[in-house]
């Protein structure tokens, strides 16, 4: 791959995070649901994600069917850890290529969010950890075949994490 | 709570300041008042707000219910070889669950015995020996003093700088219980027939009788007092309305018939089984065997054999029926079916929700699998039930605002029945448990 190539690929892999990031931030559910393959992972461990998940337990586990359950539980409107939504904004930065394999790319990235959860608490939360994806190209398009948040602070207790990380 | 609070209201007339019951301190006039009287808690059905958000109540809580009586503390399967220790907080101090060289599991102070360190810093850990960061003091395994820095300018006795303990620990079949200040009855007592028929049946669904809690634990903040974990983890009558948002997004769980069927058709029930000991029966509603495993028996064959060889048809049926118990050995242990949880208090606004999956010895990979995918789906912070809970009860929080106002928890109350051991029986959508808590509650505060 020449520079150039590499260039234009960081731009569309960066543009594509941030795309991920803004649905997320505005609760749009589907959209986002649609920007992850069949075949999806959406992990989020308890520590560092060197553990094996089926016999350690962990935040999120989900495969498509657990994301899509997840998804669907957001949106009857009455899932009331987040209704009304969390009002928050993101930022994902240290966009880093780690691997590159034809169709398939590993990127790691760094998360940063601020949240106002307006639910209960009525607390502002501070969220920030390690992202890593898995993204495959089909026709053309980027898509999550998995993702893996390591926040943190994930070995202490945390407050509800009911939003879309 | 007439002796707390007698002893918590300093007379104006004998000192400078008194404190009130909102926390707000005044200064004492020339001519003393009277100290208000002490502020009703629990009336008949009513219990007062001011229970869950008045700082001296926690303190009183964390005296008269943590400190005076038992508390779970951790699962000796958590700490299966010499050097595991896990961390705990019992009444609002740090403690280790550790298992020592000569095999025994011991509940020890986790601060070192000379200026207080915290030994243990990480939540699970395996050491060979505890040696505090600040003077470098090392503690044995079993808590006794191994070493000293610079001994020569030791002044206390030797024999007095062990890990201090708790008065009492006893255990029941792996679970551990202490009772810090040692003044409460037997553990035996404190369980009686109700805590220790519930906790033997978590431990029979095992065709071994063991459990085997080593899937680790995560904890769910709240900014809610801990009573309200014990009330919701135990309440029937929300599941179906605050959880709603679940049911639609994963209809056919085992709760359609048991719960939500109609308040004349279910027929399982909640039972409060004395000493604070409280139930929620679903099982009895459930509409198929294995409901709460969601599998067919033909998935789970060598289970269902293994477990047959082991407890006899009759007792092994009535296991593949009911599934692991749902109900709270109080206070702070909850049973919740597939999960073990402990509630753990740490202000009257805070507390956090600790869960691990309950997973069996002597079963398949596969089958304890089963069971730690279900509690990530049911427990945690993003788990699909528990977030919803935590939103409930801080909403609660917030509405006893400064004054409290009451709770009311009468539901059932004119068609609750005292079965002939004590137990009492109502619908599952009434306040029993919630009741049966209360009651233990105030006799303890008393």
């Amino acid at each position: 791959m020449t520079d150039l190539e590499q260039v234009v690929l960081h731009h569309e892999v960066a543009q594509f995070l941030y795309l991920e990031a803004r649905l997320a931030d505005e609760s749009r559910y589907d959209e986002w649901l649609a920007l992850f393959d069949e075949q999806v992972t959406y992990w989020v461990p308890r520590g560092a994600a060197t553990y094996d998940p089926t016999t350690t337990v962990s935040y999120i586990n989900d495969n498509r069917t657990r994301l899509e359950t997840r998804v669907r539980q957001l949106q009857t409107g009455v899932r009331w850890a987040q209704t009304p939504a969390s009002v928050m904004r993101r930022a994902v930065t240290n966009i880093e290529l780690l691997a590159v394999e034809g169709d398939e790319l590993r990127v790691g990235s760094n998360l940063f969010i601020r949240e106002y959860a307006a639910q209960a608490a009525e607390e502002t939360r501070t969220w920030a950890g390690r992202v890593t994806h898995h993204l495959v190209r089909v026709d053309g398009a980027l898509l999550i075949r998995a993702k893996t948040v390591e926040l943190v602070d994930s070995e202490q207790s945390l407050p509800t994490l009911a939003f879309l990380l | 709570m007439n002796g707390r609070w007698r002893v918590r209201y300093r007379c104006p007339g004998s000192g400078t300041i008194w404190k009130g019951s909102t926390g707000v301190t005044h200064e004492a006039t020339e001519f003393p008042l009277h100290a208000p009287a002490p502020p009703t808690m629990v009336d008949g059905d009513r219990v007062n707000g001011l229970a869950y958000v008045d700082d001296q109540v926690f303190d009183a809580e964390m005296e008269r219910i943590f400190c005076d009586g038992w508390v779970f503390v951790g699962h000796i399967s958590e700490v299966p070889a010499p050097g595991d220790v896990v961390c705990r907080n019992l009444g609002g101090d740090p403690y280790l669950l550790i298992r020592g060289r000569d095999d025994e599991v011991r509940v020890l102070a986790n601060r070192c015995s000379h200026r207080g360190t915290k030994l243990i810093q990480r939540p699970r850990d395996s050491v060979r020996s505890m040696q505090c960061i600040f003077h470098g003091w090392t503690f044995g395994l079993d808590g006794g003093l191994r070493g000293v820095t610079q001994p020569g300018g030791m002044v206390v006795d030797r024999a007095d700088c062990d890990l201090a303990r708790p008065g009492q620990v006893d255990t029941y079949r792996g679970f551990v219980f202490a009772n810090l200040s040692g003044t409460a009855g037997s553990l035996d007592d404190h369980l009686g027939e109700g805590g220790r028929y519930l906790l033997d049946w978590a431990c029979d669904l095992s065709p071994v009788g063991e459990l085997d809690i080593s899937a680790g634990w995560l904890g769910q903040r709240s900014t809610s007092n801990w009573k309200m974990w014990a009330e919701s983890d135990l309440d029937g009558y929300h599941l179906g309305i605050l959880h709603s948002s679940l049911w639609r997004a994963a209809p056919g769980s085992q709760y359609e018939t048991a719960v939500f069927a109609g308040e004349n058709v279910v027929t399982s029930t909640t039972r409060d089984r004395g000493n604070g000991h409280v139930e929620l029966e679903f099982w009895r509603g459930y509409d198929r065997e294995l409901a709460w495993l969601g599998v067919p028996r033909e998935r789970v064959a060598d289970y269902v054999a293994d477990l047959t060889a082991a407890r006899g048809p009759e007792r092994a049926e009535e296991l593949l029926w009911q599934g692991p118990p749902h109900a709270l050995i109080f206070p702070n242990l909850f049973l919740g079916e597939m999960n073990l949880a402990i509630i753990e208090p740490v202000a009257a606004g805070a507390t956090v929700h600790h869960h691990t999956p309950l997973t069996l010895a002597g079963v398949a990979p596969s089958f304890n699998q089963r069971v730690l995918r279900q509690s990530e789906a049911a427990m945690g912070p993003a788990g699909f039930l528990l977030p919803d809970d935590a939103a409930a009860s801080e909403r609660v929080q917030a509405a006893f605002g400064r004054t409290g106002g009451w709770m009311d928890i009468s539901r059932g109350r004119d068609r609750e029945v005292v079965e002939e051991n004590g137990d009492i029986v109502g619908h599952v959508s009434d306040e029993v448990p919630n009741r049966g808590f209360w009651q233990r509650w105030h006799e303890l505060m008393s």
